[in-house]
């Protein structure tokens, strides 16, 4: 079984970046793929699953090829065209073409080529040969859904707090966070910031032993909190980050903070960094990088965020179910209130925008030809079979 | 051959020609190990690669992740050469030398017995492997001699499970005859099935083990079921299922009835016991998988490891 998660050294050495793509570039077509992923499904009545799926295969392809080669809205439409298949949704490669074709600027749509079709179904035997046939992919969103029931606390903040959870995963989709992390720790990391910023402290839990610091002690092993809390800054990144108006390759324009104590190399869930794990109340996360919570430094008190209407999803949807991926236009307003003090350099960029425009696609590689005949309607299918068939 | 499986495997020899394909022995030129190739042909539609080929590969993917012991393991796929509607795929597997069934002949030649030992330890394995796939939710579906294999060290690793569905394509294109012999009543009924069926054929097995040659041995489904009968009686009229049945109860009439201790002489009362749970004609009062392994027969003396 190939290994799927990768040190931020190893992301920041792939092919793209070989192929002369600097960091943050390749960062963004990364999220702009991922985001045209999810509008696309979510065009498409397409549920989480089927674009978190689709979302990691783009991922997943791109530590093995460039965005030079590769554009990424074509990989994009194969990832889940693909998923599709995979979660039992599928959806026809024609009409996820059209959607596409709705969403994208024609300069973007032209990376498709003269025959769109074609070229994303060449592709799919790529993309299949290059995630390695692994095509079941777990997602934090029912470990988020199965830890949440063991939290106990106030009905209403806590449907509060883990429908802002269920954004936070849906947006962790456009980071590299699942190239990094196993579903369950990503679910944990966002739960865990979703409280911090709804102001749900956990105290009690369904399954509480001595043993237990912490609730996601009972769930997953050895996660300290530098790390928890570098997940959450890799996903609130995603609405500080400074809007582009360089031209495509140039850096962005504010330098991008100091990633807090990287994480340690890691193979599995088992073996998480071995730092000591403080045995005093984790400080409050605060946006700034706090490096050495065993030390317990004077963490400034963090703001009263008034937290409703900040998501557009939480808000919108405080039902029984949870939100569907709904594009916010605006970032969230505990970005727009910074805590008093010197803000984290993220954050000081000014005007936070979620997407920043897009400012021309890598350039356009020849799309592999197959043999004409080979996409010709295939003649009468045969009749379908039940999946276990009784024998004639 | 495909460019792409060429590159990295030799082709050697042909192990078998199965209806489900052709499976080939071949040689990894990168770590001069063999494998084995299974080659399966897959009906490309207009939206490429068929949902139900993806969802079985991708399950056997995930199913060899958890490494079980008494399942071959699946090592690698490539694609071969694809036509205007079909696409060949090698499943690339660890290469095991002997199957059951060569293994069974080997030891009905020497005309000795197998010791009660080995095959409580190949019983146990198959036992093990069945219920690790009936966790997984996969109805194995065709298990025989022929598709379980044996290790040097004389382990079981069950093969040919899992890919039902992309095995269909491949089967309107075979004329090979499928052996009926493991096959349980309900499936020679034509009636829908799960996991029992893969225990039924534990059974037979199992019995096959201790004769040395097969238990059942038809010829067509209605023989088949002729051949159950004759040995373990007819069930009563209500344990008959009651619709879609296309052979009637009453066409069938139990001459010579065969005991079946008879055709297993030396067969200790627990070993008797469990096959004859395992054969049981209702699938709902058949033993499950872990049922079976938790058996007296299992836990009786010290194993042979």
């Amino acid at each position: 079984m190939p290994c799927w998660y990768y040190d931020k050294r190893e992301l920041r050495n792939t092919p793209s970046a070989l192929d002369n793509i600097d960091y943050e570039t390749e960062m963004r077509y990364r999220k702009e793929g991922a985001r045209f992923i999810m509008d696309t499904a979510f065009k498409m009545d397409l549920g989480c699953n089927t674009k978190a799926t689709g979302a990691v295969y783009f991922h997943r392809f791109y530590m093995f090829h460039s965005f030079r080669q590769f554009p990424r809205y074509v990989t994009a439409c194969c990832c889940l065209f693909l998923a599709g298949k995979v979660e039992e949704t599928p959806k026809k490669c024609r009409d996820i073409i059209n959607t596409a074709r709705g969403l994208l600027s024609d300069a973007k749509f032209s990376t498709f080529g003269e025959d769109p079709k074609e070229e994303v179904m060449t592709l799919e035997r790529i993309l299949l040969q290059t995630i390695k046939f692994d095509l079941q992919v777990e997602h934090p969103y029912r470990y988020l859904l199965r830890y949440a029931k063991c939290l106990i606390g106030d009905e209403s903040k806590l449907e509060k707090m883990v429908q802002m959870a269920w954004t936070f995963v849906n947006d962790s989709l456009c980071t590299t966070l699942s190239l990094q992390w196993e579903p369950e720790i990503i679910a944990v990391a966002l739960l865990y910031l979703a409280g911090k910023l709804s102001q749900f402290e956990v105290v009690d839990w369904v399954g509480r032993t001595n043993k237990h610091l912490r609730w996601w002690d009972m769930f997953v092993e050895d996660v300290t909190l530098d790390l928890l809390e570098d997940i959450c800054h890799q996903v609130l990144d995603l609405y500080s980050q400074p809007v582009a108006e360089a031209p495509p390759d140039s850096p962005p324009l504010s330098p991008k903070p100091p990633l807090p104590a990287p994480s340690s190399s890691k193979t599995n869930g088992q073996e998480k960094e071995k730092t000591e794990t403080p045995k005093v109340k984790p400080p409050p996360i605060t946006t700034t990088t706090a490096t050495t919570p065993t030390v317990a430094p004077v963490v400034p008190e963090i703001p009263a965020y008034s937290y409703p209407p900040a998501f557009p999803a939480a808000a919108s949807h405080a039902g029984s179910y949870l939100p569907q991926y709904t594009n916010p236009t605006v970032a969230p307003p505990h970005i727009a209130a910074p805590p008093p003090g010197p803000p984290p350099p993220h954050i000081s960029a000014a005007q936070a925008v979620l997407y920043p425009p897009y400012v021309g696609p890598p350039p356009h590689y020849a799309p592999v030809v197959p043999p004409a005949s080979f996409y010709q309607p295939a003649p009468a299918a045969p009749p379908h079979r039940p999946f276990y068939p009784p024998p004639s | 051959m495909s460019k792409e499986a060429s590159t990295t495997y030799e082709d050697l020899n042909i192990i078998g020609t199965g209806a489900y394909g052709t499976v080939y022995r071949a040689r990894n030129r990168t770590n001069n190990t063999y494998v084995a190739l299974k080659k399966i042909r897959v009906s490309l539609t207009e939206d490429g690669i068929p949902m139900n080929t993806l969802r079985e590969i991708g399950l056997l993917k995930q199913l060899d992740s958890h490494e079980h012991p008494n399942i071959v393991r699946l090592l690698d796929i490539c694609h071969g050469q694809r036509s205007e509607n079909e696409l060949v795929m090698f499943l690339v597997f660890e290469h095991v030398d002997q199957d059951l069934a060569s293994f069974i002949e080997k030891w009905a030649n020497s005309k000795a017995k197998l010791s009660n030992d080995k095959i409580r330890n190949i019983s146990r394995e198959i036992l093990s492997g069945v219920d690790f796939l009936h966790s997984q939710r996969i109805v194995h579906r065709d298990l025989k001699p022929q598709n379980i294999l044996v290790t040097q060290n004389c382990h079981i690793k069950l093969a040919d499970f899992g890919l039902a569905k992309t095995y269909d394509f491949e089967m309107r294109l075979t004329t090979v005859v499928v052996t009926l012999w493991y096959r349980s009543p309900e499936v020679l009924l034509g009636q829908s099935y799960a996991t029992p069926v893969d225990i039924w054929s534990v059974g037979c097995i199992m019995a096959e083990l201790f004769m040395l040659k097969p238990l059942f041995c038809g010829t067509s489904e209605g023989d088949q079921l002729s051949k159950i009968f004759q040995i373990l009686g007819k069930p009563h009229e209500n344990e008959w299922p009651a619709t879609n049945v296309f052979i009637n109860y009453n066409s069938f009439e139990v001459k010579n009835k065969i005991e079946i201790r008879t055709l297993i002489p030396n067969i200790c009362d627990n070993a008797f016991d469990l096959i004859m749970r395992m054969l049981t004609f209702n699938p709902y009062k058949r033993m499950c998988a872990l049922e079976a392994l938790n058996h007296e027969y299992f836990m009786e003396e010290p194993l042979e490891l």
